[in-house]
């Protein structure tokens, strides 16, 4: 049953939607105003909304070699991670979502259980790990674990999304004399795109904000933006916050025009023909 | 040469049997409908056609040639599912091409013959749109164009008008019995609605339990049933089954339900004395009796009158089971009138009690 909306219903409900958003875009939208403030415009017991803007935070960290080095190997390390997750957590989803064996409840189970160990618990075993191997504080080191992660949280979410294409369609396919792989390029990846992309952008976000295993993985070499963010605030009493808040600028750039990149992208591809 | 041959085909999901030795043949250009009811194993019979399911045991051949081992796309087919199972993510155009492509067909060809496909199917507005903007019906009609553009040595069909509503439904039927008329395609079409099965069979396979109950045209399985079961499922209103007791009578053979006595001359059985068996007569074969008519008789009080439009039909009850019977609506009845209705022997089916197969001398 449809109730008939009241004026002050549909206030009321409006009222919550707009806190709840305030609630999510103000703490965003302040870091990034403050920025812009020299430190005295930040500690003020009135907060400021009118200063002058200056650039010297924003250039202090891009003028950082530290920062560059870990922005750079962030990048490396994520997008790399990103891209073996996709080549191998992709199809692999899919040969457990329509080629199901009685072992693929128990994959499914392992890849999920990768995620609920505490991070710790995984993060010192793969430093004593790579340590013996040698090659601990290397982007390689930290490209092969960043991929367990996203090989695992990629195949957890695309899994349903190739079992939510119908099989028909695939069926359809096969009798219009397609094999398995070219049903996997040309029908499942195209209609599960939208779901396979949430995916993908979800396991970028997740390795991009990781900090824990980037800890314990790397000493100076291989520092991700998040550690060098984080020991920003470590120098001495003083904490710089105008440098913080920049760098946390910079650390939320790169998800945020992956995302945009992304769903521009999926807007275009099915945006409905108007004719 | 049959278009189709299955012989000794058995399919099986583990211990679950699903086609039992099965043997069919089908020829070329025929109308062959599946139907059944559901689990029968008239889809999964159809799939295992289609290579879309293996094959347990057994051997089906397409066009002379085993398929057994062939992928679908080798086999010749072209198939409509029900679901209409077209590509969402391209356009109907790519939709009824994409089976050409993948044979290298020149593209300027590949135009051609899409636009001779969607203009006998009227799709020709609709070709740069994509599946998810077009009616049921339209999409149908999709799933039609992408099968006859691969010119197939046959067409398999499941249940694809079911999910369509009742008018169009219709609409499609006609067309489908159209499109079989001028392509001449041997054509498998799979359903659980006899009346689809009925106006556009050939042949129709009737199925249970992996079992072929009966194989003839449309008319043969309504008139000369082989059992019980096809008996009563073809057929609406459904067939009025009274159990009798076998009796000879002089010459004549007497058939007796408790107080009621019909007797017959049973030439057409195949009868004994003594046998139990079920009696079975259709709702229109009842008429009502004249006044002064006796013998043969099945008299009651109406206690159900449904409205069908043109009949009406009147149920009413002998001897502790409801019979039907289809009259006229100017005839009806009225609610708890007393009414008696006599029948023709030569509308009469018999069925041994124990096995459920009919009595009839072929």
């Amino acid at each position: 049953m449809r109730r008939p909306r009241t004026g002050v219903g549909r206030l009321l409900g409006k009222a919550v939607l707009a806190f709840a958003g305030f609630m999510a875009v103000f703490p965003l939208l302040w870091t990034a105003l403050n920025s812009l403030k020299n430190n005295v415009d930040i500690i003020t017991r009135v907060p400021r909304v009118v200063f002058t803007p200056t650039l010297a935070n924003i250039s202090y960290i891009l003028g950082r070699d530290s920062v560059l080095t870990g922005l750079y190997n962030s990048v490396v390390a994520c997008g790399v991670a990103v891209l073996v997750g996709v080549v191998l957590g992709l199809p692999a989803a899919y040969a457990v979502a329509r080629y199901p064996n009685r072992w693929a409840g128990d994959i499914q189970f392992f890849v999920l259980s990768l995620r609920f160990l505490p991070p710790v618990a995984v993060a010192i075993p793969l430093m004593v790990i790579w340590l013996q191997v040698g090659l601990y504080d290397t982007l390689a080191a930290l490209i092969v674990t960043y991929s367990l992660l996203t090989i695992s949280v990629i195949m957890w979410l695309a899994i349903p999304a190739f079992q939510a294409v119908p099989k028909e369609v695939e069926e359809a396919a096969f009798v219009d004399g397609y094999g398995a792989y070219s049903v996997f390029w040309r029908i499942a990846l195209p209609v599960a795109a939208r779901s396979l992309a949430g995916a993908v952008a979800f396991s970028f976000v997740l390795v991009w904000n990781e900090f824990l295993i980037a800890l314990m993985l790397s000493s100076s070499n291989a520092k991700t933006l998040p550690i060098v963010a984080s020991e920003l605030s470590q120098q001495g009493m003083n904490v710089p916050w105008g440098i913080l808040n920049a760098s946390v600028v910079l650390l939320s750039l790169p998800p945020l025009l992956f995302l945009g990149v992304l769903s521009g992208f999926l807007n275009s591809v099915f945006r409905q023909k108007k004719t | 040469m049959s278009a189709i041959v299955c012989s000794h085909v058995d399919k099986s999901y583990g211990a679950t049997s699903v086609i039992r030795d099965l043997n069919l043949s089908i020829e070329e250009h025929e109308f062959v409908v599946f139907l059944g009811p559901s689990g029968c194993g008239k889809s999964t019979l159809l799939r295992m056609l289609a290579g879309l399911e293996d094959i347990s045991g057994g051997e089906i051949s397409i066009g002379g040639t085993v398929v057994n081992d062939l992928d679908p796309g080798d086999r010749g087919v072209a198939m409509v599912f029900q679901n209409y199972a077209l590509y969402p993510h391209m356009t109907i155009f790519d939709n009824i091409a994409f089976g050409l492509k993948r044979q290298n067909v020149p593209k300027a060809e590949i135009r051609q013959r899409v636009g001779a496909v969607s203009t006998t199917l009227g799709l020709d507005p609709y070709l740069d749109r994509k599946p998810a903007e077009l009616s049921g019906g339209q999409q149908q009609r999709v799933a039609i164009a992408r099968a006859m553009i691969k010119t197939p040595k046959v067409f398999l069909f499941d249940e694809p008008l079911s999910n369509l509503d009742a008018k169009l439904r219709n609409h499609m039927r006609v067309e489908i019995a159209r499109l079989h008329q001028s392509l001449n395609t041997t054509t498998v079409y799979v359903t659980h609605d006899q009346l689809e099965a009925m106006t556009l069979a050939d042949r129709i396979v009737l199925l249970r339990d992996g079992r072929i109950e009966q194989i003839g045209s449309p008319a043969e399985i309504y008139e000369r049933p082989g059992n019980l079961f096809v008996a009563g499922f073809i057929g609406t209103p459904n067939m009025n089954f009274i159990d009798v007791t076998i009796g000879r009578d002089g010459d004549a053979w007497t058939l007796t339900n408790a107080g009621t006595v019909f007797t017959i001359s049973g030439e057409r059985f195949r009868l004994q004395q003594g046998e139990r068996a079920v009696l079975g007569i259709r709702p229109p074969d009842l008429v009502a009796a004249s006044p002064g008519a006796s013998g043969n008789l099945l008299e009651g009080t109406a206690d159900l009158i449904e409205f069908h439009g043109n009949d009406a039909l009147v149920t009413f009850c002998l001897g502790g089971k409801e019979i039907s019977a289809l009259v006229p609506s100017r005839a009806c009845p009225a609610i708890r009138a007393d009414v008696r209705y006599g029948f023709d022997e030569s509308s009469l089916h018999l069925f041994d009690a124990q096995s459920g197969m009919s009595l009839r001398r072929q």
